[in-house]
Protein backbone atom coordinates (compact mmCIF):
# COMPACT_ATOMS: atom_id res chain seq x y z
CA UNK A 1 0.00 0.00 0.00
CA UNK A 2 1.54 3.21 -1.03
CA UNK A 3 0.36 6.35 0.97
CA UNK A 4 0.41 10.10 0.00
CA UNK A 5 -1.19 12.81 1.56
CA UNK A 6 -4.13 12.83 -0.66
CA UNK A 7 -3.75 9.32 -2.25
CA UNK A 8 -3.47 5.65 -1.37
CA UNK A 9 -2.52 3.52 -3.80
CA UNK A 10 -3.66 -0.80 -3.55
CA UNK A 11 -3.59 -3.77 -5.38
CA UNK A 12 -6.86 -4.65 -5.76
CA UNK A 13 -8.93 -7.44 -8.12
CA UNK A 14 -6.10 -7.35 -10.24
CA UNK A 15 -5.71 -3.74 -10.56
CA UNK A 16 -4.48 -0.99 -8.87
CA UNK A 17 -6.96 0.62 -7.12
CA UNK A 18 -6.26 4.67 -6.13
CA UNK A 19 -8.06 5.81 -3.35
CA UNK A 20 -8.75 9.82 -2.93
CA UNK A 21 -9.08 11.92 0.32
CA UNK A 22 -12.72 12.49 0.64
CA UNK A 23 -12.87 14.02 4.38
CA UNK A 24 -11.74 13.17 7.94
CA UNK A 25 -13.63 11.44 10.60
CA UNK A 26 -14.16 14.67 12.67
CA UNK A 27 -15.84 16.11 9.34
CA UNK A 28 -18.22 13.35 9.19
CA UNK A 29 -18.76 13.10 12.92
CA UNK A 30 -20.29 16.49 12.57
CA UNK A 31 -23.41 15.88 10.77
CA UNK A 32 -22.70 12.19 10.16
CA UNK A 33 -23.61 13.10 6.50
CA UNK A 34 -21.83 15.53 3.84
CA UNK A 35 -21.26 15.88 0.24
CA UNK A 36 -18.10 16.91 -1.82
CA UNK A 37 -17.24 17.11 -5.01
CA UNK A 38 -13.78 15.27 -6.06
CA UNK A 39 -12.69 14.60 -9.73
CA UNK A 40 -16.38 15.24 -11.43
CA UNK A 41 -17.94 12.92 -8.84
CA UNK A 42 -20.53 14.06 -5.97
CA UNK A 43 -19.91 12.02 -3.08
CA UNK A 44 -22.91 11.79 -0.81
CA UNK A 45 -20.59 10.59 2.58
CA UNK A 46 -22.50 8.85 5.21
CA UNK A 47 -22.86 7.21 8.77
CA UNK A 48 -25.90 4.31 8.61
CA UNK A 49 -26.26 1.65 11.15
CA UNK A 50 -22.37 2.07 12.47
CA UNK A 51 -21.30 1.60 8.97
CA UNK A 52 -19.53 4.54 6.55
CA UNK A 53 -21.17 4.65 2.95
CA UNK A 54 -20.60 6.32 -0.01
CA UNK A 55 -23.05 7.27 -2.68
CA UNK A 56 -23.34 9.06 -5.63
CA UNK A 57 -25.19 12.29 -4.97
CA UNK A 58 -26.48 12.55 -8.21
CA UNK A 59 -30.06 11.38 -8.77
CA UNK A 60 -30.80 9.90 -12.10
CA UNK A 61 -33.69 11.78 -12.44
CA UNK A 62 -32.41 15.08 -13.29
CA UNK A 63 -29.40 15.40 -11.73
CA UNK A 64 -30.61 16.26 -7.82
CA UNK A 65 -28.77 16.33 -4.54
CA UNK A 66 -29.61 13.31 -2.99
CA UNK A 67 -28.16 13.95 0.38
CA UNK A 68 -28.97 17.80 0.50
CA UNK A 69 -31.53 16.61 3.42
CA UNK A 70 -30.21 14.87 5.84
CA UNK A 71 -31.44 11.26 5.78
CA UNK A 72 -34.21 10.29 7.94
CA UNK A 73 -35.98 6.86 8.78
CA UNK A 74 -32.99 5.10 6.27
CA UNK A 75 -34.25 7.23 3.75
CA UNK A 76 -32.54 9.81 1.39
CA UNK A 77 -34.85 12.07 -0.14
CA UNK A 78 -33.50 14.16 -3.36
CA UNK A 79 -34.41 17.85 -2.89
CA UNK A 80 -35.70 18.55 -6.42
CA UNK A 81 -38.49 15.89 -6.63
CA UNK A 82 -38.59 13.86 -4.14
CA UNK A 83 -37.11 10.83 -4.98
CA UNK A 84 -36.24 8.51 -2.22
CA UNK A 85 -33.15 6.29 -1.99
CA UNK A 86 -32.36 3.44 0.53
CA UNK A 87 -29.21 4.57 2.76
CA UNK A 88 -28.25 0.86 3.32
CA UNK A 89 -27.22 0.71 -0.55
CA UNK A 90 -28.41 3.03 -2.65
CA UNK A 91 -31.98 1.51 -3.84
CA UNK A 92 -33.76 3.56 -5.25
CA UNK A 93 -37.20 3.04 -3.38
CA UNK A 94 -39.38 5.53 -4.96
CA UNK A 95 -38.32 4.23 -8.98
CA UNK A 96 -36.47 1.08 -8.70
CA UNK A 97 -35.21 1.15 -11.82
CA UNK A 98 -33.33 4.22 -10.96
CA UNK A 99 -30.23 2.97 -7.69
CA UNK A 100 -27.41 5.29 -6.97
CA UNK A 101 -24.20 3.66 -7.78
CA UNK A 102 -21.98 3.20 -4.56
CA UNK A 103 -18.44 3.96 -3.93
CA UNK A 104 -15.47 1.70 -1.90
CA UNK A 105 -14.19 3.52 0.75
CA UNK A 106 -10.92 3.45 2.89
CA UNK A 107 -10.48 4.47 6.42
CA UNK A 108 -6.85 5.46 7.15
CA UNK A 109 -5.62 7.59 10.46
CA UNK A 110 -8.83 9.02 11.03
CA UNK A 111 -9.06 9.96 6.85
CA UNK A 112 -11.55 8.60 4.83
CA UNK A 113 -10.57 7.39 0.79
CA UNK A 114 -12.63 7.05 -1.70
CA UNK A 115 -11.99 5.09 -4.87
CA UNK A 116 -13.66 6.38 -7.53
CA UNK A 117 -13.71 3.38 -9.84
CA UNK A 118 -14.82 1.10 -7.12
CA UNK B 1 -64.98 49.38 -13.40
CA UNK B 2 -62.15 51.31 -13.24
CA UNK B 3 -58.80 49.53 -11.69
CA UNK B 4 -55.12 50.38 -9.84
CA UNK B 5 -52.78 48.12 -11.10
CA UNK B 6 -50.17 46.87 -8.66
CA UNK B 7 -47.06 46.21 -10.33
CA UNK B 8 -43.36 45.03 -9.05
CA UNK B 9 -40.33 44.40 -11.74
CA UNK B 10 -36.81 42.50 -11.20
CA UNK B 11 -34.13 41.12 -12.99
CA UNK B 12 -31.58 39.18 -12.29
CA UNK B 13 -28.89 37.18 -14.00
CA UNK B 14 -28.16 33.25 -13.94
CA UNK B 15 -24.52 31.81 -14.95
CA UNK B 16 -26.46 29.39 -17.31
CA UNK B 17 -27.87 29.30 -20.47
CA UNK B 18 -31.91 30.82 -20.44
CA UNK B 19 -32.67 27.53 -21.63
CA UNK B 20 -31.80 25.80 -18.34
CA UNK B 21 -34.29 28.71 -16.71
CA UNK B 22 -36.65 28.01 -19.08
CA UNK B 23 -36.32 24.28 -17.88
CA UNK B 24 -36.93 25.36 -14.30
CA UNK B 25 -39.88 27.33 -14.75
CA UNK B 26 -41.89 24.13 -16.76
CA UNK B 27 -41.06 21.75 -13.96
CA UNK B 28 -43.98 21.52 -12.09
CA UNK B 29 -43.08 18.77 -10.09
CA UNK B 30 -40.08 20.31 -8.18
CA UNK B 31 -42.36 23.28 -6.67
CA UNK B 32 -42.65 20.69 -3.74
CA UNK B 33 -39.54 19.87 -3.36
CA UNK B 34 -37.02 22.18 -4.35
CA UNK B 35 -39.86 25.05 -2.63
CA UNK B 36 -41.03 22.31 -0.33
CA UNK B 37 -41.40 25.25 2.55
CA UNK B 38 -43.50 27.34 -0.07
CA UNK B 39 -45.74 24.89 -2.17
CA UNK B 40 -47.38 22.16 -0.21
CA UNK B 41 -49.66 20.67 -3.09
CA UNK B 42 -49.81 20.92 -7.11
CA UNK B 43 -51.11 19.10 -9.88
CA UNK B 44 -51.41 19.64 -13.86
CA UNK B 45 -54.65 19.52 -14.70
CA UNK B 46 -53.73 19.57 -18.79
CA UNK B 47 -50.25 21.00 -20.68
CA UNK B 48 -49.18 20.27 -24.08
CA UNK B 49 -45.70 21.51 -25.35
CA UNK B 50 -45.14 24.88 -24.29
CA UNK B 51 -48.74 25.62 -21.97
CA UNK B 52 -49.58 23.94 -18.88
CA UNK B 53 -52.68 24.57 -16.28
CA UNK B 54 -52.00 23.48 -13.15
CA UNK B 55 -53.32 23.94 -9.57
CA UNK B 56 -51.00 24.99 -7.16
CA UNK B 57 -51.43 25.48 -3.04
CA UNK B 58 -48.77 27.72 -1.45
CA UNK B 59 -48.32 30.46 1.31
CA UNK B 60 -46.25 33.28 0.16
CA UNK B 61 -44.09 35.33 2.68
CA UNK B 62 -45.36 37.45 4.88
CA UNK B 63 -48.78 35.76 4.66
CA UNK B 64 -49.58 33.11 7.37
CA UNK B 65 -52.01 30.98 5.42
CA UNK B 66 -51.82 28.66 2.67
CA UNK B 67 -53.71 29.39 -0.74
CA UNK B 68 -55.07 27.38 -3.63
CA UNK B 69 -55.28 28.80 -7.01
CA UNK B 70 -55.24 27.69 -10.97
CA UNK B 71 -52.41 28.85 -13.24
CA UNK B 72 -52.15 29.17 -16.79
CA UNK B 73 -48.36 29.59 -18.01
CA UNK B 74 -47.40 29.44 -21.78
CA UNK B 75 -44.54 30.65 -24.37
CA UNK B 76 -44.43 33.79 -26.51
CA UNK B 77 -41.26 34.03 -28.14
CA UNK B 78 -38.30 34.40 -24.85
CA UNK B 79 -41.69 35.67 -22.59
CA UNK B 80 -43.29 33.30 -20.45
CA UNK B 81 -46.38 34.81 -19.99
CA UNK B 82 -48.72 33.74 -16.61
CA UNK B 83 -52.19 34.28 -15.07
CA UNK B 84 -52.79 33.10 -11.54
CA UNK B 85 -55.97 33.29 -9.49
CA UNK B 86 -55.83 31.90 -6.16
CA UNK B 87 -58.71 31.78 -3.65
CA UNK B 88 -58.12 35.36 -1.91
CA UNK B 89 -59.48 36.52 -5.62
CA UNK B 90 -56.80 38.41 -7.49
CA UNK B 91 -55.84 37.35 -11.04
CA UNK B 92 -51.63 37.87 -10.79
CA UNK B 93 -49.88 38.56 -14.22
CA UNK B 94 -46.66 37.01 -14.48
CA UNK B 95 -43.89 37.61 -17.64
CA UNK B 96 -40.69 36.67 -17.24
CA UNK B 97 -38.53 37.72 -20.28
CA UNK B 98 -35.58 35.38 -20.60
CA UNK B 99 -32.43 36.78 -23.09
CA UNK B 100 -29.07 35.64 -23.83
CA UNK B 101 -25.82 37.07 -22.14
CA UNK B 102 -22.08 36.17 -23.58
CA UNK B 103 -20.75 33.21 -22.00
CA UNK B 104 -23.71 30.97 -21.41
CA UNK B 105 -25.27 33.32 -19.20
CA UNK B 106 -28.15 34.95 -19.25
CA UNK B 107 -30.85 37.12 -17.52
CA UNK B 108 -34.15 36.93 -16.24
CA UNK B 109 -36.62 39.87 -16.43
CA UNK B 110 -39.82 39.08 -14.14
CA UNK B 111 -42.78 41.56 -13.45
CA UNK B 112 -45.54 40.63 -11.64
CA UNK B 113 -49.24 42.70 -11.91
CA UNK B 114 -52.71 42.77 -10.20
CA UNK B 115 -55.48 44.96 -11.13
CA UNK B 116 -56.99 45.69 -8.19
CA UNK B 117 -59.95 48.13 -6.70
CA UNK B 118 -58.92 51.42 -6.75
CA UNK B 119 -58.89 51.19 -2.61
CA UNK B 120 -55.90 48.39 -2.74
CA UNK B 121 -53.39 51.38 -3.64
CA UNK B 122 -53.40 51.87 -0.02
CA UNK B 123 -51.94 48.38 0.26
CA UNK B 124 -48.88 49.21 -2.60
CA UNK B 125 -46.06 49.31 -0.56
CA UNK B 126 -47.39 46.00 1.13
CA UNK B 127 -46.71 44.29 -1.98
CA UNK B 128 -43.82 45.60 -3.20
CA UNK B 129 -42.46 43.83 -0.02
CA UNK B 130 -44.13 40.74 -0.75
CA UNK B 131 -43.35 40.62 -4.41
CA UNK B 132 -39.92 41.43 -3.41
CA UNK B 133 -39.93 38.38 -0.81
CA UNK B 134 -41.23 36.18 -2.98
CA UNK B 135 -39.35 36.55 -5.93
CA UNK B 136 -36.21 36.61 -4.34
CA UNK B 137 -36.99 33.76 -2.01
CA UNK B 138 -37.76 31.82 -5.10
CA UNK B 139 -34.91 32.90 -7.15
CA UNK B 140 -32.44 32.03 -4.28
CA UNK B 141 -34.07 28.46 -3.91
CA UNK B 142 -33.76 28.14 -7.59
CA UNK B 143 -30.63 29.21 -8.81
CA UNK B 144 -28.24 26.38 -7.19
CA UNK B 145 -30.59 24.30 -9.17
CA UNK B 146 -30.25 25.71 -12.62
CA UNK B 147 -26.70 25.81 -11.72
CA UNK B 148 -26.59 22.49 -10.62
CA UNK B 149 -28.54 21.59 -14.14
CA UNK B 150 -26.19 23.29 -16.21
CA UNK B 151 -22.65 21.87 -14.54
CA UNK B 152 -24.46 17.85 -14.33
CA UNK B 153 -25.40 18.83 -18.28
CA UNK B 154 -21.62 19.52 -19.01
CA UNK B 155 -20.86 16.31 -17.40
CA UNK B 156 -22.78 14.45 -20.01
CA UNK B 157 -26.18 14.08 -17.89
CA UNK B 158 -28.74 12.33 -19.31
CA UNK B 159 -32.33 12.45 -17.41
CA UNK B 160 -33.86 9.25 -16.23
CA UNK B 161 -29.99 7.85 -16.57
CA UNK B 162 -27.31 9.86 -14.86
CA UNK B 163 -23.46 10.40 -15.74
CA UNK B 164 -22.20 7.61 -17.69
CA UNK B 165 -18.69 7.38 -16.28
CA UNK B 166 -20.37 7.45 -12.66
CA UNK B 167 -23.07 4.77 -13.05
CA UNK B 168 -20.64 2.41 -14.88
CA UNK B 169 -17.38 3.06 -12.87
CA UNK B 170 -15.43 4.00 -15.19
CA UNK B 171 -12.70 6.89 -16.00
CA UNK B 172 -14.29 9.89 -16.79
CA UNK B 173 -13.52 11.13 -20.78
CA UNK B 174 -11.12 13.58 -21.34
CA UNK B 175 -13.18 14.98 -23.55
CA UNK B 176 -17.11 15.22 -22.99
CA UNK B 177 -19.49 15.72 -25.50
CA UNK B 178 -22.16 17.50 -23.71
CA UNK B 179 -23.79 19.68 -26.63
CA UNK B 180 -25.98 22.71 -26.28
CA UNK B 181 -28.62 22.71 -23.46
CA UNK B 182 -32.12 21.91 -25.09
CA UNK B 183 -35.65 22.59 -23.82
CA UNK B 184 -37.96 20.70 -24.80
CA UNK B 185 -41.54 21.14 -23.17
CA UNK B 186 -43.30 19.40 -21.64
CA UNK B 187 -40.65 18.49 -19.00
CA UNK B 188 -41.24 14.38 -18.49
CA UNK B 189 -43.29 13.45 -15.36
CA UNK B 190 -42.14 10.92 -12.92
CA UNK B 191 -45.20 11.00 -10.74
CA UNK B 192 -48.63 11.25 -10.27
CA UNK B 193 -49.08 14.96 -10.87
CA UNK B 194 -50.98 14.87 -14.23
CA UNK B 195 -53.31 12.59 -12.16
CA UNK B 196 -56.85 13.56 -9.89
CA UNK B 197 -54.41 13.16 -6.75
CA UNK B 198 -51.60 15.09 -7.92
CA UNK B 199 -48.48 15.58 -5.54
CA UNK B 200 -47.70 16.60 -2.03
CA UNK B 201 -44.63 17.47 -0.38
CA UNK B 202 -43.59 14.84 1.68
CA UNK B 203 -42.53 16.86 4.40
CA UNK B 204 -42.44 20.62 5.31
CA UNK B 205 -39.37 20.58 7.69
CA UNK B 206 -35.90 18.76 7.87
CA UNK B 207 -32.56 19.27 8.61
CA UNK B 208 -30.97 20.73 5.48
CA UNK B 209 -27.22 20.07 4.85
CA UNK B 210 -27.44 21.94 1.55
CA UNK B 211 -25.52 21.67 -1.99
CA UNK B 212 -21.83 21.43 -2.26
CA UNK B 213 -21.70 22.60 -5.98
CA UNK B 214 -19.34 25.35 -5.20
Amino acid sequence: MITESSVITVEQDGRQATYKFLATLDELKKTGQLTRWIDDHDVLLYEYEGEIKALSNICRHFGGPVGYHKHKDGVFTCLWHNWTFSCKDGSCTSHPAYPLRQYALKVVDDKIYVDLLG
Amino acid sequence: MKTFLLTAKFRAEMDCPKEVVMWNYYDHEHLVGTHYKYYNATRVLAERDDWSLVVRGKRMPLLPFYTSGIGFQYMDGNTMKSFHQDTIGFMLEMEAFFEDLPDDRCAVTVTYRIHAHPIFKLFDPFFQKLFKKWFWATWEEDAPMRLRRWKVHQLGFKDFSGIEYVNKKQPRPEHIEAGKYEFIPPVKKSSPIRTTEGIERPFDSSVELGYADR
